[in-house]
């Protein structure tokens, strides 16, 4: 039986190219996954570290990539573990407190604050500034925020998000659906300050 | 204003998935028929929508270049 197996130095030479290959790619991706990461924690300090740490841990472990499967969401997978791992969760899961308005009641709201009714739903998002957003988007809870971030921001479908966070396709719309509803209840209270 | 009056609760439920493009092909259908016929739900899908976009484009926020060569420098060294 002729066996052939390539030589030691052919292998090396192969798994140096496949490696360097991932490492292009994941850098190739480096932006997006900050944009995730960004909102995920509450500082661009936190944001950068956890990014180094992420980009370490990946280049370490290249090797438990599949080529050819969603690079973005696996990067995303291990910086979501690590910012867990890391203690950052120190919010607990909030309290299911109803909000009985609706998903709505942002736009009600506001609606209900002007004189005029808003005819134009521009109009409405107009009056809220990037900061209104950047701190109600803070204000929402860790386990709601990191489903709203990866599918709103990080434009990741529901069953990229599942798999990122490993949690079941119905809890990433459970979660997403309250997340939103949280996160406009908290823009409402902005709007209309 | 003590109560909100939702007339369409079907289309709280559809609305998200909508959005997300994550329907089935009958189900956008049936979404977008009644979209179609119900201005209240139009109105307050766009609503949804513009608030996303919002969201999206005002949480966007660049890397810096310095970590992106930091980055870089946690390749392997060849």
């Amino acid at each position: 039986m002729s066996e052939t197996t390539p030589t030691e130095p052919q292998q090396l030479a192969t798994e140096a190219r496949d490696r360097v290959r991932f490492e292009e790619e994941a850098l190739e991706l480096a932006d997006q996954v900050y944009r995730v990461a960004r909102r995920l924690v509450g500082s661009r300090e936190e944001a950068e570290d956890l990014m180094q740490e992420t980009y370490a841990r990946a280049f370490r472990s290249w090797q438990s990539y599949t080529p050819g499967t969603n690079l973005r969401a696996w990067l995303l997978r291990i910086l979501t573990n690590l910012n867990i791992d890391r203690g950052r969760r120190k919010q607990r899961a909030p309290e299911m407190q109803p909000l009985e308005e609706g998903d709505y009641f942002l736009y009600n709201k506001i609606e209900e604050s002007s004189r005029e009714p808003i005819s134009e739903q521009d109009a409405v998002v107009e009056r809220l500034s990037q900061d209104d957003v950047v701190t109600a988007l803070s204000a929402v809870p860790h386990d709601f925020r990191d489903v709203l971030v990866l599918v709103d921001i990080g434009d990741f479908t529901y069953r990229d998000a599942a798999q990122i966070l490993d949690i079941p396709i119905g809890t990433v719309m459970s979660r997403l659906h309250r997340g939103r509803r949280i996160l406009k209840g908290e823009l409402a209270d902005k709007a209309v300050e | 204003m003590s109560a909100y009056f939702d007339p369409c609760e079907k289309c709280e439920e559809v609305m998200q998935p909508y959005l997300d493009r994550a329907l089935d092909d009958a189900e956008r259908a049936q979404a977008e028929a009644h979209l179609a016929d119900c201005g209240y739900c139009r109105k307050r899908y766009r609503f949804e929508e513009s608030l996303r976009v919002f969201v999206r484009q005002v949480c966007a926020e660049e890397m810096a270049p310095e970590l992106k060569q930091k980055l870089a420098a946690l390749r392997t060294p060849l």
